[in-house]
């Protein structure tokens, strides 16, 4: 995979401009390893009639057979033996179903990489030490999410002094340990270290409120940060506006907006998407974003909403070339944003469903909540 | 909530209430009666409340597309005339007195007395609204005792409809119970059955098959369960009126009822029909979608994404390829099938289509004879008493014309059946 290796050395990790060609090398050549390697995948392409090597032109990505994160769920979808992945994770299971990605040494490489570029340009990284508070999972042998693994990963973008996590693991089962999280803050407000608060936008959200309510203000050493990622998941209807979030953090904690940094990704895409300092996730030089008609599933131009679709050659390890996942988004120009950054961004406006649809035809309600009779 | 004898109670209360319950009713169906008329007028005074805004909050927090012609449709159908039309068609005149009769070759007169069932146990679906006040109604339009299980997604309107009733009759706080017990509360529901001389069951096969586990042999099973509806064509009496009302069905009712069309049929056994079909009538799909969006961009993502990924598990599970071929419109699709099986579609309009030469249409329906409910049929006027013979005899309850498969009235039969005549036991007693 000699042109993947070329795709994560770009120096620029969003210059999506002049790596098209790159790109396209990339997708091929491991189009063909996915081929030759993943009968699930092969059988797919072959439905589709479509031939690896077609993929010349940034267009030829449109064509290209995607596979909806739904199948991963119910496949373990592999290319490699189980004994060459490093590590197997899996996506959270928000709706009681979960993906099993297998990851190779190289592509983790890629990805290394791609977190050391992306970490630095967003000034992720310091060599001086920091209190970290994951509002996230305690990582524990039977919690296989992928969420739990970057986040214990970001742990280590500063020596940490101390590891706090809002689900702490015990007697079997995660739970939720909001009073320990904020004597944490309360002790670590005094160090002289910086702080980093990690992990869920909702708990991160429901802990600034608690604070909020029971007048608690501290003020965090400078170089402190928020970062979030993983979604609002099953707490999705509590969702607030990113500014709403950032109003609340400066109040509680002090910390300006341009120290909150977002992140989103998903195990069957583990692209790392960061924000930029307005807060938009513009589409680094390893992946593309197609955004496709919801009855079509042709690609949409700039502007309108869509299926997000999600492409990357980083994995050998698994069929993850073009995956479909359940967010609606837009994919804006890269101009409109105002950063600098000529890549487009993505902005995610909803997730598919079919809210309250009540049925009485044979086998529908069956067909609807995806419970196949 | 739990509601007995007209008051409300806490749902940790169900244990105790359960245990007096039996007796309660027995003294209840011991000592009186419930007659039609006193169910009638109260039932007429809720409808005419309804229309004067009754509700009004709790209906609009509902939030539904198009509420106010559906509460005007539920306040219409509550009217005395339809009521009684009702009681009528279904039970005959007179029906509710006893009838002597004279056997014949001497035998004693005999007098036909009509008596409720005597305790029904509703086990009711959240797949329509209203659906369990409407099921406790007909209990009690035919003078029983109704235990209502409410489904699980109920959203407390149905107790309020109750309690308004109950105001309005406080004679019928005796009839009704209602508890709010979780479907996985087994011992608690069996109780209920077993003081049941009936059991209604709403759902989809899986609910129907679960109380088919557990219900006690000595109560009469009544399942109302889901069904399919499809369209069949062998020719038109005035082809763009009629293709353009199929298109609006499908499209209106989302496909989502039991009388909804899934799957369009055509009186041929010639491939080339089937897909010239499908080109000239998904310009009709596509015009209604414009008139009765399939929902939000979310819903409609949902729909296409499952269409997609149910391909792609065909292909993984090794299935040789169908030979389906999809008509994808906007908003829309139709899918030329090579099979002639009745089968429910993707929903949302997304039709199937599929030959089914008039020779093999009654064994072919007889294959699903479970599911039947509404043909919506198209052919030429002279050929219509023959069609509707051969779809009638084949099993479906409702021969209708390319629209009004969905429409309903008063007075129709449930699935093929008159549900009043099963809450109702005959005595018979010698002169």
């Amino acid at each position: 995979m000699k042109n993947r290796a070329r795709l994560f050395r770009v120096k620029d990790p969003f210059d999506t401009q002049t790596t098209d060609g790159l790109f396209m090398d990339a997708m091929r050549e491991n189009c063909r390893f996915q081929y030759h390697h993943c009968g699930e995948y092969r059988s797919i392409l072959k439905d589709r009639q479509f031939d690896p090597e077609s993929l010349v032109e940034t267009g030829d990505l449109a064509s290209l057979p995607f596979l909806p994160t739904l199948l991963f769920k119910n496949h373990w979808l592999y290319s490699i033996p189980e004994h060459r992945m490093l590590i197997k994770a899996t996506s959270s299971g928000t709706g009681g179903r979960f993906s099993r990605i297998g990851f190779e040494c190289g592509g983790l490489y890629c990805g290394l990489k791609m977190v050391l570029r992306i970490g630095r340009w967003r000034g992720l990284f310091s060599p001086r030490p920091a209190h970290y508070i994951l509002m996230g999972y305690q990582p524990h042998r039977g919690n296989q999410t992928a969420v739990t693994k970057t986040a214990f990963g970001a742990t280590l973008f500063t020596p940490a002094l101390s590891r706090s996590y809002v689900l702490r693991y015990g007697n079997g089962g995660y739970a939720v340990d909001m009073d320990g999280v904020i004597g944490a803050i309360r002790r670590h407000s005094g160090s002289r270290f910086p702080m980093r608060l990690m992990g869920f936008p909702s708990y991160t959200y429901f802990l600034l409120r608690e604070m909020e309510t029971r007048g608690i203000q501290v003020k965090l050493k400078e170089g402190s940060k928020i970062l979030l990622g993983g979604g609002w998941k099953q707490f999705i209807t509590e969702r607030v506006d990113k500014s709403v979030l950032y109003e609340l953090a400066h109040r509680v904690l002090g910390i300006e907006e341009t120290d909150i940094v977002e992140f989103f990704g998903a195990v069957e895409h583990p692209i790392l998407y960061c924000d930029c300092e307005r807060h938009h996730f513009h589409i680094p030089a390893y992946s593309r974003v197609i955004i496709r008609d919801v009855h079509t599933l042709e690609p949409v131009g700039n502007g309108q909403i869509g299926l997000v679709n999600l492409l990357t050659p980083m994995v050998a390890a698994a069929p993850l070339l073009s995956v479909m996942t359940d967010d609606l988004g837009i994919l804006h120009d890269g101009g409109d944003c105002g950063c600098g950054i000529a890549s487009p961004y993505l902005e995610i406006v909803g997730r598919i469903g079919l809210k309250e649809i009540k049925t009485c035809a044979a086998g529908a309600a069956e067909l609807l909540t995806g419970r196949q009779a | 909530m739990i509601l007995a004898k007209g008051k409300l109670y806490d749902s940790g209360e169900q244990g105790s209430i359960l245990v007096s319950l039996e007796e309660e009713i027995n003294e209840t169906r011991r000592d009186g009666s419930l007659s039609a008329e006193t169910v009638v007028s109260a039932v007429t005074e809720l409808g005419r409340r309804i229309e004067d805004g009754a509700f009004g909050d709790r209906i609009a927090a509902l939030a539904i597309d198009g509420i106010e012609e559906y509460v005007r449709t539920a306040a219409r159908l509550l009217r005395r005339e339809n009521i009684e039309y009702k009681l009528l068609t279904e039970l005959g005149s007179n029906f509710l007195q006893p009838r002597m009769a004279v056997p014949p070759y001497d035998h004693p007169g005999i007098t036909a007395v009509p008596m409720p069932l005597g305790t029904l146990f509703h086990i009711a679906a959240g797949n329509v609204d209203g659906l369990p006040a409407f099921s406790v109604a007909e209990g009690l339009l035919t003078g029983n005792v109704n235990i209502l299980k409410l489904p699980q997604a109920d959203n407390g309107l149905s107790v309020e409809i109750f309690q308004q009733l109950i105001a309005i009759e406080p004679e019928l706080a005796a009839y009704i119970y209602v508890f709010d017990t979780p479907s996985a509360d087994l011992a608690a529901m069996r109780k209920m059955a077993e003081m049941a001389d009936g059991i209604v069951v709403w759902g989809g096969d899986a609910a129907v098959a679960a109380v088919r586990q557990w219900a006690p042999i000595g109560a009469r099973l009544i399942e109302w369960g889901h069904r399919l509806s499809f369209a069949y064509i062998a020719g038109y009496e005035d082809k763009e009126a009629e293709l353009t009302a199929l298109s609006e069905h499908i499209l209106s009712t989302r496909q989502l009822l039991c009388s909804s069309c899934q799957t369009i049929f055509l009186d041929t056994d010639k491939a080339e029909d089937l897909y010239d079909f499908c080109g000239e009538f998904l310009p009709y799909m596509e015009r209604a979608a414009l008139r009765f969006p399939a929902g939000t961009p979310a819903a409609a993502a949902e729909v296409t994404l499952r269409r997609y990924t149910n391909r792609l598990e065909r292909v993984l599970s090794g299935e040789e390829s169908d030979g389906r071929q999809v008509f994808q419109g906007r908003g829309s699709s139709l899918t030329a099938c090579t099979d002639s099986e009745l089968e429910l579609s993707d929903l949302f309009g997304n039709g199937l289509v599929k030959c089914l030469p008039r020779e093999q249409l009654f064994a072919a329906l007889r294959r699903h004879k479970g599911v039947l409910q509404t043909a919506g049929l198209l052919c030429p006027a002279d050929q219509r008493a023959f069609f509707t013979g051969l779809l009638a005899r084949a099993g479906v309850t409702r021969i209708t014309r390319a629209g009004t498969m969905s429409s309903s009235f008063s007075g129709e039969a449930h699935d093929g059946e008159y549900a009043l005549r099963r809450y109702i036991r005959m005595v018979d007693v010698e002169s």
